[in-house]
């Protein structure tokens, strides 16, 4: 057969990473079974795979709802069919980088609510903390079972154009993604049968049955109850609330659901109150207990974190973890590897100018073309400036707000994520993309699922992966 | 069980049992006004379920499926029943089969495809509701095969029964009224042709008691009919059976239930034809949509009360 005409028409892009082709355009070997797939497809064939893909995230109810005009829409978060894929090789360090970074983060946290050795001796400045929105003065002294804060955490890895994976955010609060982790895999084994066990791909299906394993462990209680928290159906992340509750066994609960009596949390069903133990919430911090942070949350339990304090019930990831996934605090993160485990880190932070220091933002403001500038407590790609994509207005008008209170800015210079084949209007392109993986800490350590989540920038040029910014997914190959 | 996943579990049946109602209604309304559209007029249905101050009235058949079907502000279109059951059966994922909610979503995306309303415009009214109706069954047809027996399924027969009871009241009083605007013999045995088969029961009817119309005996079918799942008798029965079963393991509280659903088990069995006659079939009939009320709300009481 001939070469499809998808092949041929590859655009590289300039100073980049290309994860399936080195930069003599030669094939790299991990893709070498999926490109040889490829080429005996036909792109009539790819586009009814792609179909299908469609559908079976509709199907599957794999999807959000998007109110307009009280009329609910159901939108499927867009999906890549080839795979990204990575070799045992880089996959180990990852997973090691990975497992040293949560360690020392977690260390942190335990750290900052207790007897702050690392503000005393001044490696990260307590200013710092003490301004940070995400710091819960609650949780001062608070022991969680096994001095666990970060149970679940979706670190996101870019891939300079150095080869290098670079950590871009910690995400220790609720990330997720990780059923579309789960599910882009079930599409993958539906539109590209027998190329799996080919490429002797690790499987992710064990993710749900860690899970549950580590949430059971760190309960104090024989038998713990564990019980997932969603904010409820209205939730853009409701599917993956669903999914794994089922993919668990365990009950999904809402707010309404739960009630704390003499400080233990009980979960209301038909047969009367029953005890909960282990709570893996998916509601943000500020929801999670009317009676001590946002008291009009009608997504919390009144009382929860009383029940919390006193040991009698866990929740995962512990109120405050925050305090670690601020941007501003991101760029101590190597130091804390140094201070708590004196080692070198393992994979590399992505140089941070703090705008709150007038050297810092002196430099930004000259080099703004080449720097995106983000809000220290922002997420989802909210309220960046691109510098350079923006025009000297917007960039102005951004540097106004800026100078009002310029230490709750990062600067950091524009990197070139490395780029993935994506099968695009009948063609291949490369696009954009960062990788999510998944790690789970249990008293008996760190687990890392062999995959995680490829978020990619669907629109051309793009370095913007959020969902909510037009970025979708790609299913992701670990190779054994 | 979580009390709100019960709740959940009965409104999830409780919607497709009425949006079942709905359908088998229109379709034998459709073929009815063919036959003689002043006997089956459209606005006593319509009335029924959005209320006499919809703002909506029309005589036009496929208008009126249009409406009964895809109309957003109609509370009790099929399109808004079928939205709500599906949030439910969204919540309560862990508890019933993935062929349910695999099934049910479906239906749900079939209906909200942008291309359906046209759809009915285009080919037969009969054909087009006759697909909707094979998405109910195969509801009723994955619950049966693959639902667990224990209190998740109990919660949804409840649902199913309670909504079956009231929906079978209800469109007995809607064609009491219409058999009582005439005295013609020919007429009168029409409607109540009708009305078995809007319920589903005229074949057992024609089995039983062959092509003679008495009021009697409908009224015995319809209300007494010991082994037909669209009697009265039959769903009461059922009703109390799931109920009795979660009061047993405590997932109900019994509060007034069981006295009420004996008095209606009651009232249902023993009342005879002739005395149904003597107080009038209207009066019969709310006295039976009252007793469920009661045993409706008397459920929903111990969802909703504070259990805290």
């Amino acid at each position: 057969m001939q070469e499809p005409s998808f092949f041929s028409s590859y655009d590289f892009l300039k100073d980049t990473w290309d994860e399936m082709f080195t930069n003599n355009h030669a094939l790299r070997e991990q893709y070498e079974i999926i490109s040889n797939y490829l080429q005996h497809t036909s792109a009539e064939e790819l586009s009814k795979k792609e179909e299908l893909s469609k559908q079976l995230f509709m199907h599957q109810g794999v999807t959000f709802t998007v109110y307009n005009d009280e009329k609910g829409i159901e939108k499927i978060f867009p999906f890549d069919i080839l795979p990204r894929i990575i070799t045992s090789k880089e996959w180990g360090k990852i997973e090691k980088g990975i497992k040293q970074r949560i360690t020392a983060l977690n260390l942190f946290i335990k750290d900052i609510y207790n007897d702050q050795f690392i503000l005393k001796d001044k490696v990260v400045p307590a200013s710092l903390i003490y301004d940070c929105p995400y710091f819960l003065r609650e949780m001062k002294g608070v022991a969680p079972p096994f001095d666990i804060y970060v149970h679940i955490t979706g670190v996101d890895l870019i891939r300079n154009n150095d080869g290098e994976f670079y950590v871009l955010e910690d995400n220790l609060r609720t990330p997720s993604g990780v059923s579309y982790m789960l599910e882009n895999r079930e599409i993958s084994k539906r539109i590209f049968p027998g190329i799996l066990p080919k490429c002797n791909v690790l499987s992710v299906s064990s993710y749900p049955d860690i899970l549950y394993k580590k949430l059971c462990e760190c309960s104090t209680q024989d038998n713990p109850n564990v019980v997932l928290l969603t904010p409820g159906i209205y939730n853009s992340a409701y599917y993956e609330h669903t999914t794994l509750a089922r993919l668990m066994g365990i009950e999904l609960v809402e707010g309404s659901d739960l009630v704390v009596k003499d400080h233990v949390v009980y979960m209301k069903t038909t047969f009367g109150l029953k005890r909960v133990d282990v709570i893996y919430r998916r509601v943000d911090d500020d929801f999670l207990d009317p009676m001590e942070f946002n008291s009009n949350s009608v997504l919390g339990v009144a009382g929860i974190m009383s029940s919390y304090r006193k040991g009698n019930v866990t929740i995962v990831n512990a109120p405050g973890t925050g305090i670690a996934d601020d941007k501003a605090v991101y760029t101590f993160v190597p130091d804390m590897i140094r201070y708590y485990l004196n080692e070198e880190p393992i994979l590399k932070n992505i140089e941070t100018y703090q705008l709150g220091k007038p050297e810092d933002l002196d430099y930004v403001k000259k080099n703004i073309n080449k720097m995106v500038i983000k809000k220290t407590d922002g997420s989802g790609g909210y309220g960046m400036l691109m510098g350079h994509e923006a025009s000297n207005e917007e960039i102005d008008n951004y540097f106004k707000v800026v100078n009002k209170n310029p230490a709750a800015y990062i600067a950091q210079p524009i990197l070139k994520l490395s780029t993935a084949p994506c099968y695009i209007d009948g063609k291949l392109s490369p696009r954009c993309v960062d990788l999510r993986p998944f790690a789970l800490y249990g008293p008996d350590g760190i687990d890392i699922c062999p995959g995680g989540l490829t978020r990619v920038a669907l629109k051309k040029g793009s370095l913007v992966v959020n969902s909510s910014q037009g970025g979708g997914s790609k299913d992701t190959w670990v190779i054994k | 069980m979580l009390s709100r996943v019960a709740n959940n579990l009965i409104w999830m049946n409780r919607y497709m049992e009425r949006g079942y109602s709905v359908l088998n209604l229109l379709k034998v309304n459709y073929s009815a006004h063919q036959d003689s559209p002043d006997l089956f007029p459209w606005t006593p249905i319509i009335k029924n379920y959005c209320g006499s101050e919809s703002g909506f009235s029309s005589e036009n058949s496929i208008e009126c499926i249009n409406h009964m079907v895809f109309n957003l502000d109609n509370q009790n279109s099929i399109i808004n029943l079928v939205t709500r059951s599906r949030e439910n059966a969204r919540s309560v994922q862990e508890h019933i089969p993935r062929e349910l909610w695999l099934g049910i979503n479906s239906y749900y995306l079939y209906l909200t495809k942008p291309e359906l309303p046209s759809k009915l415009y285009q080919e037969d009214p009969v054909v087009f509701l006759d697909r909707l109706l094979n998405h109910q069954l195969l509801y009723y047809g994955k619950i049966d095969i693959t639902q667990e027996r224990g209190s998740a399924y109990y919660f949804m027969d409840i649902g199913k029964f309670l909504e079956r009871v009231i929906q079978i009241s209800d469109l007995a009083s809607m064609k009491l009224k219409e058999i009582a605007k005439t005295s013609d013999a020919l007429e009168r045995s029409f409607l109540w042709k009708n009305f078995l088969l809007s319920i589903g029961a005229y074949q057992l009817y024609l089995k039983k008691y062959k092509s003679t119309f008495q009021e009697d005996f409908i009224i015995k079918l319809i209300f007494q009919e010991q082994l037909f799942p669209k009697s009265l008798y039959y769903c009461v029965n059922k009703l109390s059976r799931h109920i009795n079963q979660l009061i047993q393991t405590n997932e109900l509280v019994n509060n007034d239930l069981e006295f009420l659903l004996g008095k209606l088990q009651s009232t249902i069995q023993y009342t005879t034809i002739e005395s149904i006659n003597e107080q009038g079939l209207t009066n019969f009939i709310a006295s039976i949509k009252n007793d469920i009320s009661n045993i409706s709300l008397s459920i929903n009481n111990v969802y909703f009360s504070n259990q805290s």
